[in-house]
């Protein structure tokens, strides 16, 4: 129905109970992990079948329910953009749930936490199929509903019940913004399918509806995108959220708003690219500046990264911002890097929770001695976010500043430099409190992470160096993705 | 018929009025009622458009939108009032002042 | 765990019941619509012909609505 790797992931979201339901002895926990991870892997599988499909036919791919055509049928429509964001929420989903069998092992529902898990990882999916703005709606609903209730799913503490609540209100105020724009570009065009938008809208002259449409989408998007005045939830959500849940929410769903934001600003809003371009780069400074400065005086591990991962869609949104192909492409390539890196960070700070139980960094100081992998695979993470050179986050952050220079928008790359210079600063002092101070009481009585957390840890790690070596494929990835975007005539063409 | 620009007067009243309701209000039983007073302004829009394409018409794949949404609305409520229940039963307050105690 | 003998057997005949009345409405047939009135109604099938992908979605969104509360609600297990 929805192309096979998102029915497959549907079918394992329903299927998850069933399973829990078989595996009810605690020690047969462990079945369901597995079962995920089985789950995402058939996924990616069929991704693959579906990317060697969508660059054989070199169009995009519509799945829909014929006769009835677009544009007032609901449709996907597949590029190589989609197929390149799905494989990122496979992947991270991946690491993910392997993560999880060892760090929710003490938890209750996992049931329900492992169909939540899968369900996100289908809304986010479907986003990226989706070639008409009620299809992406629905999906959006999916992953963000599943999203509310995993933030708020150690709901024993305090902390938990409280992010949930916080980002269940302004998710949802979100969502219901993007509703009423969609409505206003449904009263203008009487559609919502994206190519007959785009068809209708290309030559508008831009009048007072159309700028208000402009904003309320940038605002919907931009509360998921965590764009600095809509950020607030991002950081108690990423620190009440269980950790491998906090490398999923940073690593894919926050890219997941800037996707769907960039898609529908090229695609829809052409006619005024000029005004919404330099609206992107104004508030991705204020992002970069936002997550920064917040970062800087953080004492807690988890907060930390989230205000971190702020500053980083900064520099992606300011990436996006360009709409030219080296700009899209090296955004591309950052979100895929970020995906990784942080990814990375918030599962070794996981394996520092779960065994140092404690997340303040002030405890945590000195902990290399007692878990030596884990801080080697963190300080692995920080040297890639930093962006020193041998690492894959170097070329991505530099590739967005010459993409900025060559856009003619050099103060805006003098800002994000200095960005990168101000994340060296909180991030060498982490790097200090873990690797080079004396243990304190807590870190001493830490042990190293049981394999099956150090595993995916030390597989991204292997990302990060590999993709830091060899970029050049994955980059033509990027690019790939990037010309997909761009290329409008070939998705409105094909579809209607 | 009255024209359409009343109508949309009214959602863009209702839109504001939800998003004072979740700057204003403290009770987290009206924060979720402010989410539903917002997603009510789309469907009203929707629902004016579909009416207005063809005089004496409905446009139906407004009306097919508005039916969707409202069951996503009705979702995210169900969530919502879920984590209340749960925080009113562990903390015994509806009141989000009491609940922050995360910073900034 | 114990198995609980009760919640088998009323599991059992639930899904019986679903198989048997299943079965029975598949075998007659329901006489869709033969007292209407005639008038032309075009419009509503739109839902159902146009946008049936946005409708198998929305019942993915329901299950994932119905596991969320589930999870927020759960109780704590006895420690065995």
């Amino acid at each position: 129905m929805f192309t096979e790797p998102l029915d497959v992931l549907l079918i394992f979201t329903v299927a998850t109970p069933v399973v829990g339901w078989v595996a009810y002895r605690k020690a047969y926990r462990k079945i369901l992990g597995i079962y995920v991870a089985l789950g995402l892997s058939v996924t990616a599988y069929f991704l693959y079948e579906l990317y060697r499909e969508v660059a054989e036919k070199g169009v995009v791919l519509i799945v829909g329910q014929l006769p009835f055509n677009p544009p007032l049928g609901a449709c996907l429509e597949i590029d190589m953009l989609s197929v390149f964001m799905a494989f990122l929420y496979t992947i991270s989903g991946l690491f993910a749930a392997v993560y999880s069998i060892k760090y929710m092992e003490h938890d209750t529902g996992l049931t329900e936490y492992y169909t939540l898990l899968l369900g996100m990882i289908a809304g986010m999916t479907g986003v990226a199929f989706a070639g008409d703005f009620f299809t992406l709606f629905v999906f959006w609903e999916l992953m963000c509903l599943t999203s509310y209730a995993l933030v708020a799913f150690r709901k024993q503490r305090w902390e938990s019940i409280e992010a949930g609540f916080k980002y269940l209100i302004m998710s949802a105020a979100g969502s219901a913004t993007i509703l009423l724009a969609m409505s206003f570009l449904y009263g203008m065009t009487g559609t919502v399918n994206f190519a007959a938008l785009a068809t209708s809208l290309n030559n508008a002259t831009p009048d007072g509806w159309l700028y208000v449409t402009l904003t309320l989408i940038i605002v919907g998007f931009g509360i998921k995108a965590a764009i600095v005045p809509f950020h607030t939830w991002l950081p108690d959500a990423h620190s009440a959220a269980p950790s491998p849940i906090s490398a999923l929410l940073s690593g894919v769903m926050v890219q997941t708003g800037a996707y769907a934001l960039i898609r529908i600003l090229i695609l829809v809003f052409g006619s005024m690219q000029s005004m919404w371009q330099m609206t992107l780069a104004i508030f991705a400074v204020f992002t970069m500046f936002g997550g920064n400065i917040m970062a800087l005086s953080q004492n807690d591990l988890k907060r930390l990264l989230a205000f971190s991962t702020i500053a980083q869609m900064g520099y992606i949104i300011f990436g996006l911002s360009m709409a030219s192909l080296s700009g899209l492409t090296g955004s591309l390539f950052h979100i895929m890097n970020h995906a990784i890196m942080k990814g990375l960070l918030f599962l070794c700070a996981g394996s520092f929770i779960h065994q140092a139980k404690t997340r303040d960094l002030r405890k945590l100081r000195g902990i290399r001695k007692t878990m030596p992998l884990t801080s080697a695979f963190f300080a692995i993470g920080v040297i890639a976010i930093i962006a020193i050179p041998p690492l894959n986050g170097f070329w991505s952050e530099l590739m967005i500043v010459m993409a900025g220079i060559e856009a003619e928008m050099i103060p805006f790359s003098a800002l994000m430099l200095a960005n990168m210079i101000f994340s060296v600063v909180y991030y060498i002092r982490v790097l200090r409190m873990i690797l080079l101070e004396k243990p304190t009481a807590v870190s001493k009585k830490a042990t190293e992470a049981p394999a099956a957390m150090l595993i995916p840890t030390l597989i991204l790690a292997a990302l990060c160096i590999i993709i830091g070596v060899y970029p050049e494929p994955f980059i033509t990835m990027a690019s790939r993705a990037a010309e997909a975007l761009l290329n409008l005539q070939t998705y409105i063409g094909s579809m209607l | 018929m009255i024209p359409l620009v009343y109508y949309l007067a009214g959602a863009i009243a209702l839109y504001i009025i939800g998003m004072y309701c979740l700057a204003s209000k403290r009770n987290m039983i009206r924060l979720v009622i402010g989410i539903e007073i917002l997603m009510n302004a789309a469907h009203l829009t929707f629902i004016v458009f579909s009416a207005y394409r063809t005089v004496g018409y409905i446009d139906p794949l407004g009306h097919a939108i508005v039916i969707m949404s409202i069951v996503f609305a009705g979702c995210v409520t169900a969530v919502a009032l879920t984590i209340v229940t749960y925080a009113y039963r562990h903390y015994g307050t509806l009141d989000v002042r009491k609940l922050r105690r995360l910073k900034g | 765990m114990r198995i609980d003998w009760v919640r088998v057997a009323g599991i059992t005949v639930v899904v019986s019941v679903v198989l048997i009345f299943s079965m029975l409405v598949l075998r007659s047939e329901f006489p869709v619509f033969d007292h209407v009135e005639p008038v032309e109604i075009e419009t509503t099938e739109f839902l159902w012909t146009y946008r049936l992908i946005d409708m198998i979605a929305q019942a993915f969104v329901l299950f994932a609505a119905a596991a969320c509360c589930v999870a927020v609600l759960r109780v704590k297990e006895k420690k065995k």
